[in-house]
């Protein structure tokens, strides 16, 4: 399980966030004291850490200088200084990503998610097995026992997602957040064209009975 | 400076001096002397005096119709005392010293002013930035504890932030000091960060979202131009007719001296006559008295006011019941005047 650092000083704030990290699949842990932050940082020896500014001893900016001279991890700067010039400043100092409060917990997690994998694969391509068929994220496909089948940019993503959240009911609702978080604005029946030809796509697959109705409800991948 | 009223201000002098004249005639009758004394006299005082008072008359009327004139030519009226020259004649420099006394304690009234604001903003701004960290904590606790209630304060809390951004901004816009980064800026990314913020309320209401051609850079502040765009956004979403068929198209077109960006919805409008007055500062207009709407007329009056500043221009068109268009320019040119 991959372990991520938060440095924040605000008590409830690192707390919730230690439970939320927990509850989605990362093991989270948090710095109490601000005294040594950067020796304490090193030994940790986190795969990402959640940085916020503002803390008591050094500051945010000045550990993230400080971290990149020695590592290479993975740093997501959390703060509530909204301006460009600070977001530039934690940038040039080595900063991953810059995320101002009240954050988006969902887009917080996409980054984490996302960091995570380019630094442990490497790369961002990448093919996920799904038992029944294999989904070539970087070449949009889909693929079964030879068969390959061109997905569009909605499709794929609304598989992987359904793929994520494999065996529970996904709600229309759910769907279109993801979408849209991703800059896929997409309309109502947009998503029901996109889901008809999904569905028969995999059909072409011999695949059809994967993607179940649940009326009035949603979707979902068995 | 008018002659006539000059003449006015020496009446008294004038007046003396023809006493004067017919006092010495008068004594001059009893005695012998030729005519030509008689007239020479007061001809010669006459004169003289005349001549007195015409290099004064045109030593003043240069002096301050120069002043005048500068006083026409300079933008900040003020100013005016670093621009006159030193006069050489007593009542001129009696003047500017007390020009060059007022202003001086005027600037220092104005800069205590300055700093009081000044203080003011920061205040806010230190404030603003202490409240996201509660806000953020219960929004995390929300995140944590999902339910039909906390959903519903989830939705105030993203009121509640949205007011203070307001604020916040309504701060930044206040001041003389320039406290906005401009740099290249792709128009996409802007467009789309301030829809993903929209995103809940947009998808239940079922809002169907158009954008195109957005692949474009622009020389702006991007968190301000996110905070414009979304005042501009939030308005539109608040004006909808919730018919089901609710629209937002945004898109933008390069010019030759500026990239135009189009919002467009087709939501209730505005009456003709109260489209020139929705930049007013505290303008609801009827719409905005519509008990739902809850209008503070603050919104639009900021955006224009970081617009000013970032050298955007902003126009508003709308047809009452057909929609509301908002049309921002941003100036092509890298160069932007910084006011």
């Amino acid at each position: 399980m991959q372990k991520i650092l938060i440095v924040e000083d605000d008590e409830k704030l690192r707390d919730e966030l230690e439970i939320f990290l927990n509850n989605n699949g990362y093991k989270a842990e948090s710095l109490k004291k601000f005294n040594n932050t950067i020796q304490d940082i090193i030994d940790i020896k986190p795969d990402l850490i959640l940085l916020d500014i503002n803390l008591p001893g050094a500051d945010g900016q000045y550990i993230c200088k400080e971290i990149r001279k020695i590592s290479q991890l993975p740093i997501i700067v959390v703060t509530s200084r909204d301006n460009d010039i600070d977001e530039l400043l934690s940038i040039n100092y080595g900063a991953d990503h810059y995320v101002t409060k009240p954050f988006n917990i969902q887009i917080l997690l996409a980054k984490i998610s996302s960091l995570l994998r380019r630094t442990t694969l490497g790369t961002n391509n990448e093919k996920i097995d799904a038992k029944e068929f294999i989904l070539n994220i970087s070449k949009s496909t889909i693929e079964r026992e030879n068969k390959e089948i061109e997905l569009t940019k909605n499709e794929i993503k609304i598989l992987l997602h359904l793929l994520e959240r494999r065996n529970n009911i996904v709600s229309r609702e759910e769907i279109m957040d993801y979408l849209w978080e991703s800059n896929s604005f997409i309309d109502d029946n947009t998503l029901t064209v996109n889901i008809t030809r999904l569905r028969n796509k995999l059909q072409e697959l011999d695949l059809k009975e994967l993607l179940e109705t649940k009326r009035g409800q949603g979707y979902i991948l068995k | 400076m008018k002659f006539s009223s000059f003449l006015k201000d020496k009446i008294l002098q004038i007046a003396l001096i023809i006493f004067g004249i017919l006092t010495i005639e008068v004594f001059l009758v009893p005695y012998p002397y030729g005519k030509f004394i008689k007239i020479y006299i007061p001809i010669v005082i006459l004169t003289l005096y005349s001549i007195s008072i015409l290099i004064e008359y045109f030593i003043k009327a240069r002096y301050y119709s120069h002043i005048y004139y500068l006083l026409n030519e300079l933008d900040n009226k003020y100013l005016i005392t670093e621009v006159i020259k030193n006069a050489n004649f007593i009542e001129g420099k009696i003047l500017k010293d007390i020009l060059e006394e007022t202003d001086k304690s005027m600037l220092e009234n104005v800069n205590q002013y300055k700093y009081s604001q000044e203080d003011y903003k920061e205040y806010i701004e230190m404030w603003i930035h202490e409240i996201k960290t509660p806000i953020a904590t219960s929004k995390m606790i929300i995140e944590n504890n999902k339910s039909e209630i906390t959903k519903s304060i989830d939705e105030e809390l993203n009121k509640i932030d949205n007011y203070i951004e307001q604020a916040l901004y309504y701060a930044r816009s206040n001041t003389v000091e320039k406290d906005y980064y401009i740099k290249k800026n792709n128009l996409k990314d802007i467009v789309n960060e301030v829809i993903r913020k929209n995103r809940a309320v947009l998808i239940t209401e079922k809002v169907s979202v158009n954008t195109h051609d957005l692949e474009m850079e622009v020389n702006t502040d991007s968190k301000w131009i996110v905070f414009i765009l979304n005042q501009i956004i939030q308005n539109s979403i608040k004006y909808m007719k919730n018919n089901n068929l609710d629209q937002i198209n945004i898109y933008a077109k390069q010019g030759k001296e500026n990239i135009t960006l189009y919002i467009e919805d087709n939501g209730i409008g505005i009456k003709e006559g109260e489209i020139n007055r929705v930049f007013e500062k505290g303008f609801t207009g009827t719409n905005g008295r519509i008990s739902s709407k809850k209008s503070t007329g603050i919104g639009l009056y900021i955006c224009k006011k970081l617009c000013d500043k970032l050298g955007i221009a902003i126009e508003l068109n709308s047809t009452q019941d057909k929609g509301t268009q908002v049309i921002l320019r941003f100036p092509n040119d890298s160069y932007i005047d910084m006011k």
